[in-house]
């Protein structure tokens, strides 16, 4: 996020764009709805009625996948109306030109039927956005998961541009991350194409800085991204596998070729607290202590590191992953002596820029550090890009309409979106252990429009079978107008209704996430679950 | 009972919470007051973390496959195993051949070490996590 | 009974130090991240107490645990063998507030009365109540409105007001004048000057709360079933079900019980906080819910807390300590419900179009004129307007219910 959470109470106008957020990021959701309380206006652009959508002045109720043609017709009338801003376009962007012009080479009314939203009602939220001095935009994976999620970003990162809507409090562009620290992860170089603060390993100077630091020659070639290792098939280059804390089998889509991968490995070592799918596969299992048996620090959505501490000893013989690591490492030649976690800290923080004020003793005395923070006498950052952007002037990259890989088709009449579930996280291997959320959601159930639902026959309650190209699933249905004609809904929190079988590995080329929100399935009715 | 604050670990949003220990178990959470995010509560899954921390399932021995079967092993055992499959695997098929999955559930310091790891102690960059997911 | 003495400030450890042997100590104290929370302290020596203000939670957790094992079990042979277990110990709370303790006696009442339950009993019976007064009322407090303090005449043993340099102290029960002869050399016999200023303190408290709730009127409209059903749903859409309220609140008393396996033969039979706005509260077995939480969501935990104690104890089983005001993530504590009920139908709705007078209009049920007829008279009345537009005759109960579902759609 550019901002933080708290700051959304005061933003003018907020736009929420493929998030459900009173359910994913729930304390998100609370600050929106205080600042409609507020008399502030909000827009929700989501193909389901959501929980916040109810809060909206602005509902657009968009046909999944039509984000670009969507935030492009708001752009065009922006434009048309001359609501953009000058000054910010001038001095703190570049290629703008190429934006407008792309932008009047196309028909407004045939960008309004892709999306099927009355022209009105884009206009109107257009308007709201431009006009407001403190316009927020947040979006999750909504935006991401898609063919085109990079295209999605960009233009997302267009319209806050033309409007001036980034550079001060209260007002950016805040893509809410899912889980506790996919945030800190990815600045600690879990990627394959970066070192820890996104210092690309194929820069000669960065690897040479973290040679010195690590006393090791590094690889320079780009790594492989988990979706390539965990869908190679049978016989992929990969042949060996460490996997810590994850559980793909149920969480990556096409979740068959998933397993085929894994069992097709010489070798598969697992970290994990309870057995999941994907440690049953496994070779070595080892049993890693939970977020209360250890210490360390996470980064949240709003890039703020914070201590997690450590309330109890690991459970029976479970060892830290720090520890696995470690231990493994010695065992491979390579001694890594760390006696605590704010002494890794210290070795993050003098290689890595944006973390390099970060450390445990200054994270014990505040609510922790939003970095970037530069140094031991840096505040921190509340909100990103204030003076500047991170690479200098903001540019703006057009963006077209790129319709879904799988598009419903009359053998596949339906189009399937994926999410998740207030009461469960990711795959549910900790939430569905605790008896209280467990009695509040024990099941995934199939949301699908009471029209469809009519002509096929099916009632609440009924189970149907949902299949797709690579798969099937029973699940249990729920008709509500929550979805549109056509479309279904279901979450992939559920070992029983694994949904990943059915999800579409295609990917978005640059940030290879998979298009989990639209995958063409057909519904059949099989019995009554009573 | 004692009162150990820390960082929820079940969404992005970070709430600062308190766990409840009393004998050794975590028996409670609640939320910080004043923490800026959490702001005196906490949503479901938040108010219910503790019943998951001892429940029955969780693993607490290392496990080896022995027969196609997994079976109880030791600590040296299942490190020293992976450390020599590692190894092996690098000699014959070369480092591109190992492929690491780091969490976005685990620490910071946990994803920095084990990144380290690849790079340095396996030489490969095939490291990624779920960020995508 | 209610002996008054005086306690010097300077002496106060040395008083708890006496107390706390045989005794575990419990009281608020501030950590270094701004939270007060009641704690067991180990060493009064290492710990400063702060009485400043209430802690952010009640003491609830210590009579009512979020998670308490009843018992555990343990079959060999096809024979269980179960073991209770004792969860209390001998305790002093210290430093609780007026509303904690007119919590603890509510819980008192639920449960001390027939059947009793044994755990709680034992808890409370192991205890010693040591409250202190409200000088100055928190921001969100409102236990004026529930005649619940900020000063109590009865329940504790023992009841501080700070004077300044000295605390008045009065005893409310034996418990308490066990303690005044037990350890006569702290206690100083009170002047004139300390009973007026003590009097004088507790006025000045009742006035100093910034918030004003209409407990009484609510109660009112809530017996009276005045609360238009376009509330309730409203209140309901809003609730994301956290169970934070229920919680928090020091009177919610809720609880379910399970069993945790922990391997085929042993395990422990567990009671553990719920919240009525679960869905899994009433859900039945077979996946019916009694309870339309599209509507009443809310509407238990409300009509409990402001009605059914109050029909049954002649006071509301809120005790206005204000914990769970704003931290509702819908926008919708005790205190807003009160002011949306006692303000009619005037309601913080999200969206104006969706309350019932528009919503009729919409559907063409009624005329603009019909509605500010309605509305004006509503104005006098400050009955529900669904009830006013029935009267004057100009809509249906049916068409009422027709119009807000069709908004449910």
């Amino acid at each position: 996020m550019t901002n933080s959470i708290e700051e959304l109470r005061g933003a003018e106008v907020i736009m929420v764009i493929g998030s459900n957020t009173t359910e994913a990021h729930p304390q998100v959701a609370r600050r929106l709805v205080a600042a409609v309380d507020n008399g502030k206006n909000l827009i929700v652009i989501d193909p389901r009625r959501t929980a916040i959508s109810e809060f909206a002045d602005i509902h657009l109720q968009i046909r999944p996948g039509t984000d670009i043609p969507l935030l492009n017709a708001m752009m065009r009338i922006i434009l048309d109306e001359n609501l953009i801003d000058d000054v910010f376009i001038e001095m703190r962007t570049e290629n703008f030109s190429s934006l407008r012009d792309s932008l009047y080479t196309m028909d407004l009314n045939e960008l309004i039927a892709i999306t099927g939203v009355t022209a009105e009602a884009i206009g109107q939220a257009a308007r709201m956005y431009a006009r407001a001095q403190k316009g927020v935009i947040c979006y999750c994976l909504g935006i991401t998961q898609h063919i085109c999620g990079t295209g999605n970003v960009e233009s997302i990162a267009n319209l806050a541009m033309i409007t001036g809507n980034v550079e001060q409090s209260f007002t950016g562009v805040n893509p809410l991350r899912g889980q506790n620290n996919v945030q800190g992860a990815c600045d600690m170089g879990a990627l394959p194409g970066v070192f820890p603060g996104y210092q690309p390993v194929q820069d000669l100077e960065t690897r040479k800085k973290f040679e010195r630091a690590w006393k090791k020659s590094l690889p320079e070639n780009l790594g492989m991204t988990l979706m390539q290792m965990t869908h190679s098939g049978r016989d992929g280059q990969i042949r060996a596998m460490f996997i810590m804390g994850e559980n793909p089998v149920l969480s990556d889509p096409h979740a068959s070729l998933v397993k085929e991968t894994l069992e097709g490995l010489d070798f598969l070592a697992v970290s994990d607290i309870f057995l999941t799918e994907t440690a049953e596969l496994a070779d070595v299992v080892f049993p890693a202590a939970s977020f209360a048996e250890k210490d360390g620090t996470v980064t949240n959505s709003e890039r703020r590191v914070q201590l997690m501490r450590r309330a109890i000893l690991p459970i029976g013989k479970c060892r830290t992953d720090s520890d696995i690591i470690m231990e493994l490492s010695k065992r491979m030649g390579y001694r890594m002596d760390y006696e605590d976690m704010a002494e890794v800290m210290e070795e993050i923080a003098l290689l890595t820029p944006i973390y390099g004020g970060i450390y445990h003793d200054r994270l014990e005395k505040d609510w922790g550090l939003q970095w970037p923070c530069t140094d031991r006498n840096h505040p921190g950052t509340p909100y990103l890009h204030k003076y500047s952007f991170t690479r200098g002037k903001g540019r703006f990259v057009p963006a077209e309409h790129h319709p879904p890989d799988e598009s419903p088709d009359s053998e596949y009449p339906f189009l399937l979106m994926t999410g998740r579930v207030y009461h469960h996280y990711h795959t549910g291997t900790m939430t569905r252990t605790s008896e209280m959320l467990e009695r509040e959601a024990p099941r995934a159930v199939l949301e699908i429009h009471p029209d469809d639902a009519g002509s096929l026959n099916i009632r609440k309650g009924d189970m149907v079978k949902i299949s797709s190209k690579r798969g099937s699933i029973e699940i249990e249905a729920e008709p509500t107008t929550r979805v549109m004609k056509k479309s279904l809904y279901t979450s992939f929190n559920f070992r029983e209704t694994p949904v990943n079988i059915l999800t579409n590995p295609a990917m978005d080329p640059v940030a290879e996430c998979p298009e989990y929100k639209i995958c063409a399935v057909k519904v059949e009715k099989v019995g009554h679950n009573e | 009972m004692k009162h150990y604050l820390t960082t929820c670990c079940f969404c992005g949003c970070g709430c600062g919470l308190y766990l409840h220990v009393t004998n050794g178990r975590v028996v409670g959470s609640s939320p910080s007051r004043n923490h800026p995010v959490s702001r005196n509560n906490l949503c479901v899954k938040g108010w219910h973390i503790h019943e998951f921390i001892h429940d029955s399932g969780r693993l607490t021995r290392p496990l080896v496959r022995k027969n196609g079967t997994l079976v109880h092993t030791d600590w040296d055992e299942a490190l020293e195993l992976t450390a020599e499959r590692l190894s092996g695997t690098i000699s014959t098929h070369g480092s591109d051949a190992i492929g690491v999955v780091s969490s976005a559930k685990c620490t910071n310091e946990e994803n920095y070490l084990l990144q380290k790891f690849t790079r340095a102690v396996l030489s490969t960059n095939n490291v990624d996590h779920c960020a995508r997911l | 009974m209610n002996e008054k003495f005086i306690l010097r400030k300077d002496h106060l450890t040395g008083f708890l130090r006496k107390l706390s042997k045989g005794h575990r100590l419990v009281a608020p104290v501030r950590n270094r991240y701004g939270d007060l929370m009641f704690q067991v302290i180990d060493s009064l020596e290492t710990t400063d107490l702060d009485l400043s203000e209430q802690a952010q939670e009640s003491p609830k957790a210590f009579f009512l645990p979020q998670e308490e094992v009843l018992f555990s079990y343990e079959a060999s042979g096809g024979i269980y063998d179960f073991r209770p277990i004792n969860n209390s110990e001998q305790t002093v709370y210290f430093g609780l507030r007026s509303c904690d303790i007119s919590a603890i006696l509510y819980m008192d009442v639920i449960f001390l009365r027939s059947p009793r339950d044994d755990h709680y009993m034992k808890k409370r019976k192991d205890s010693i109540l040591i409250s202190i007064g409200c000088n100055t009322p928190g921001e969100n407090c409102f236990c004026n409105a529930t005649r619940t303090g900020p000063f109590l005449e009865y329940g504790f043993d023992l009841q501080f007001t700070d004077l300044g340099d000295r605390f008045f102290v009065e005893s409310g029960r034996a418990r308490g004048d066990e303690i005044f002869s037990e350890w006569p050399q702290f206690f100083h016999p009170v002047t004139e000057e300390d009973v007026r200023l003590q009097y004088q303190l507790a006025l000045e408290a009742k006035a100093g709360f910034r918030r004003q709730i209409h407990v009484e009127p609510a109660f009112s409209k809530l017996r009276d079933d005045a609360v238009d059903t376009a509330v309730w749903r409203e209140m309901a859409s809003r609730c994301d079900g956290c169970g934070g309220c229920a919680y928090i609140c020091p009177t919610c008393t809720c609880f379910t019980i399970f069993d945790r396996m922990e391997s085929t033969e042993t395990g422990k039979r567990i009671r553990a906080w719920d919240s009525c706005t679960h869905a899994g509260f009433t859900r039945m077995a077979g996946g019916h819910n009694p309870v339309d939480m599209k509507i009443d969501a809310l509407r238990r935990r409300f009509m409990h807390k402001l009605y059914y104690d109050y029909s049954a104890f002649r006071r509301p089983s809120c005790v206005g300590c204000g914990r769970c005001v704003d931290m509702c993530f819908g926008g919708v504590d005790i205190v807003k419900f009160i002011d949306i009920v006692c303000a009619g139908t005037r309601k913080r709705t999200r969206d104006s179009r969706r309350i019932l007078g528009d919503l009729l209009l919409e559907a063409g049920l009624i005329s603009r004129t019909d509605l500010e007829k309605a509305l004006s008279r509503q104005a006098d009345t400050g009955e529900a307007l669904g009830k006013i537009l029935m009267d004057l005759g100009l809509v249906t109960c049916a068409e009422i219910l027709g119009v807000l579902s069709l908004e449910n759609m």
